[in-house]
């Protein structure tokens, strides 16, 4: 049977503007045509989980039924109680699939966890993100149609961007105004043309025809030389390219079918440090971190009085933002590195940033020192790319 | 709102339209010149293998077919591209292969320009490393494969044991098909159905766009060889002589193996085995080229050469005999392949053959542990020349008989004793 993942091929983009013409009449017209978006979910996920695929597509079911059974459980119970400890109890259950699919290949000798789907983690950043929220109690309302639509909300599914429950339920209810739609559908096949250019010419430009022969010179050469030095810029381009042209696809798609999915990527080379990069990479990402375990964090040691300073409140915050985010990556040890990496070079940056604060006469700043900055900050990100990248891993431990 | 969605979606409209026109209809646009031809049959790329724009123009002109693997890009300066250049040969070697192909990679090269290939003389270089027990493998035929192969096989593909095997293999070897319309035909194929008009009309339209891709976008970013054989021939003495090749041949090869026992270049030496040679002592002693599928694909080319009315030089190359003894590798396996696929060729009337199999211990025969070199290429020149210079290009009457029996389970897996039941 046809399978096809997302945004790979002509096929799928051609499938899609034809499933998405009546979406897009529809919105024109003032009408929501809900239970034709509930088929083109369906249909699409089908295309997606089945065909050779139809395994990942029954664990992608138990995941949701689990998930919901979680959830709505979960929300049921809050409304009568609000115990700390069956709330860290719910986290700890709705991100244990992730968790199991997670460690399984590095306990398993390299071997995928059999509860595995494309798109798992993405839809744990939901759930978590939901279950928190109905924690705050922000979220008062609990539907079972719009929990399913945003799980599976299909543009989105496979990586992202993460959308906010109560954000994408605005949408949901609504219909955009026709000028409003305009500008919308403007901006979205501006986005998925973009994406186009991204994907499949600059990504396929320096992953698919650079990164190979810069590899192959670089494990030619073994150890340290000019060849990985390319390799760490060639990879770098090729991630950023690849990724921010998936998510402008993701996000064009959405705005056709009248969703605003935030964005995921802010010309982040243009960053001037390290904080000002994650404002700017892998946005939504970096926000659900920021909002779901940092501030949290950071509010329940400051409420509990563990750490007096504030900078070590912060410094505490970002390590286990950053150790968590190389976890999730992956168990290995260079997503790990490179959550500490990020650590290390976000609190860096803190204590640089407060040392300019104090001193501002004696540090001159000028058009000179901002390009500088951008510069030391894109090649402090590029080799953490490198770390990222495992390449590091064939080259020193598995080469020869 | 009609103007801004036609702002918004006029131009995407356009391009669509432009797009199709251009992919889909039949007209030609771009041909390769002379120059791009050139450069293209000494690429050895994979895009030129793929596609057939190039292939087509230059079987047209003075272009031969060689075909083999990795052999091809050792170019020295006996490579049979620079005794071409060198001696002002009236046909130019057209390289088809490198690393990785092997019998189905070439045979799946064939299919978009048979037409171009009826009736001529082809050059076709065995290597025994490619009848291993797996056959070839799938990521490395994967590399020389395309849908404009099958599709324009599929056109003309009939219920024949050659097309059926064919598409049975294809199935086998390339698992993910880009375009499961076309896996469905080949499927059909394999099963020995017919396609259906909607198949046909498909395979019609998709022959034209990728065709058009294929003029388009396979001479860009070629390697660049021309230089290297240019400089390499200008090493040959400017008047063809045997005596004075023979020891320019001898001087060359020993300039360049200096630092290792075993007759192997440099150059080769340091990149491949010098760290590692210590560990390689015996270590191909049950190699085994005598049972394998390669022997049923191997066939799928003989019988697209028998339909193509093909005159072939087929050249079996030896082994380092030097390295062979040192990793163990075994001489009665060896004889034993090259008897099983001589049988193979002569059975069937193909009898143009280049044995070298015996030489393998000649000095500066081999380039390095498998490749010919040198004396090798000297001596492919001797019956490579007498075949093509100045002689008539097109095959006149060759008497294949095709035995499907070598298509079978049986015949691939042969060896010892059954094997020599067979043969004699």
């Amino acid at each position: 049977m046809l399978n096809l993942q997302p945004y790979q091929n002509p096929t799928y983009f051609g499938y899609l503007a034809v499933a998405l013409l009546p979406i897009m009449i529809g919105i024109l017209y003032g009408r929501r045509f809900r239970w034709y978006e509930t088929l083109v979910t369906l249909a699409f996920l089908v295309l997606t989980f089945g065909g050779d695929k139809w395994w990942q597509g029954l664990m992608l079911i138990c995941y949701i039924i689990y998930e919901m059974i979680l959830t709505f459980g979960y929300f049921n119970y809050r409304k009568k109680k609000n115990s700390g400890v069956i709330f860290v109890l719910a986290v700890i259950l709705s991100i244990l699939p992730l968790v199991i699919v997670k460690i399984t290949p590095a306990i398993d000798a390299g071997k995928e966890s059999i509860i595995g789907f494309l798109g798992i983690s993405y839809l744990t950043f939901k759930t978590v993100g939901m279950i928190m929220e109905i924690r705050d109690g922000i979220i008062k309302e609990l539907g079972l149609w719009e929990t399913l639509h945003f799980l599976l909300f299909f543009p989105t599914i496979s990586s992202g961007p993460i959308d906010r429950f109560r954000r994408f339920k605005k949408d949901y209810d609504a219909v955009p105004e026709r000028d409003k739609y305009l500008s919308l559908l403007e901006k979205g096949v501006h986005y998925i043309f973009l994406g186009f250019l991204y994907k499949f010419l600059l990504a396929y430009f320096w992953g698919s025809y650079l990164l190979p022969i810069v590899r192959i010179h670089a494990l030619g050469h073994g150890g340290i030389s000019w060849w990985l030095v390319a390799y760490t810029y060639v990879y770098s381009m090729d991630l950023f390219f690849d990724f921010a042209g998936y998510s402008l696809f993701a996000v064009g798609t959405s705005y056709i079918m009248g969703y605003e999915t935030p964005m995921n990527f802010n010309q982040p080379f243009k960053s001037k440090n390290i904080k000002d990069f994650w404002n700017r990479w892998h946005m939504t990402l970096s926000f659900w971190f920021r909002d779901y375990i940092y501030m949290r964090l950071v509010f329940f040691m400051m409420k509990n009085k563990l750490v007096k300073s504030r900078i070590a409140m912060a410094n505490i915050g970002y390590l286990t933002l950053f150790l968590i985010m190389g976890f999730w990556h992956g168990v290995t040890w260079y997503y790990i590195v490179y959550g500490i990496f990020h650590a290390c070079a976000i609190i860096i940056n803190d204590a640089w940033l407060r040392f300019k604060k104090k001193h501002r006469k004696l540090i001159p700043s000028n058009k000179f020192t901002e390009y500088f900055a951008t510069f030391l900050t894109f090649n402090v990100v590029c080799f953490s790319f490198l770390i990222f990248s495992g390449f590091l891993n064939e080259l020193f431990f598995m080469n020869k | 709102m009609k103007k801004k969605l036609f702002l918004i979606f006029g131009p995407l409209v356009l391009a669509a339209v432009l797009l199709a026109v251009v992919l889909v209809t039949p007209f030609n646009f771009t041909k390769p010149d002379s120059e791009e031809i050139h450069e293209a049959s000494l690429s050895q790329s994979n895009n030129i293998f793929k596609g057939t724009a190039v292939k087509k123009a230059a079987f047209e002109q003075n272009y031969v077919p060689f075909m083999g693997s990795s052999e091809l890009s050792r170019m020295d300066a006996f490579h049979p591209a620079s005794m071409a250049l060198r001696y002002h040969r009236d046909y130019q070697p057209f390289l088809l292969g490198a690393a990785g192909s092997q019998s189905l990679t070439q045979f799946w090269g064939m299919q978009g320009v048979n037409n171009e290939l009826k009736n001529k003389k082809v050059v076709f270089i065995i290597s025994p490393q490619w009848f291993v027990k797996q056959g070839i493998n799938p990521a490395a035929f994967s590399m020389y494969y395309s849908n404009l192969e099958a599709v324009t096989w599929l056109r003309q593909a009939n219920n024949s044991k050659m097309d059926r095997y064919a598409a049975q293999r294809l199935l086998k070897i390339q698992k993910n098909h880009s375009d499961s319309f076309l896996k469905d035909c080949i499927e059909q194929i394999a099963n020995g159905k017919k396609l259906s008009a909607t198949q046909k009309t498909y395979l019609d339209l998709k022959y034209n766009q990728l065709t058009h891709e294929d003029q388009f976008f396979s001479t860009l970013s070629l390697k660049n060889r021309v230089k290297k054989i240019k400089k390499a021939s200008k090493k040959l003495p400017a008047k063809e002589d045997n005596a004075e090749l023979e020891s320019l041949a001898t001087k060359l090869g020993e300039k360049a193996t200096t630092n290792n026992d075993f007759g192997i270049s440099n150059k080769f030496w340091n990149r491949e085995l010098k760290d590692k040679y210590k560990r390689l002592k015996g270590e191909q002693s049950n190699f085994d080229y005598v049972s394998s599928p390669e022997f049923g694909d191997f066939q799928l080319v003989l019988n697209q050469f028998a339909e193509n009315n093909n005159d072939v030089l087929f050249i079996i190359p030896p082994v380092n005999e030097k390295w062979s003894n040192y990793t163990g590798l075994s001489k009665s396996m060896l004889r034993q392949f090259d008897k099983k696929v001589t049988y193979q060729l002569r059975e069937q009337g193909f009898n143009n053959i280049l044995d070298l199999s015996n030489d393998g211990g000649k000095p500066y025969f081999m380039q390095d542990t498998i490749h010919l070199g040198w004396h090798g290429w000297l001596t492919v020149d001797k019956s490579v020349k007498p075949f093509l210079d100045g002689k008539d290009k097109v095959n006149k009457n060759n008497n294949y008989k095709i035995n499907n029996y070598f298509y079978s389970d049986q015949w691939q897996k042969a060896e010892g004793q059954e094997l020599n039941n067979i043969i004699k």
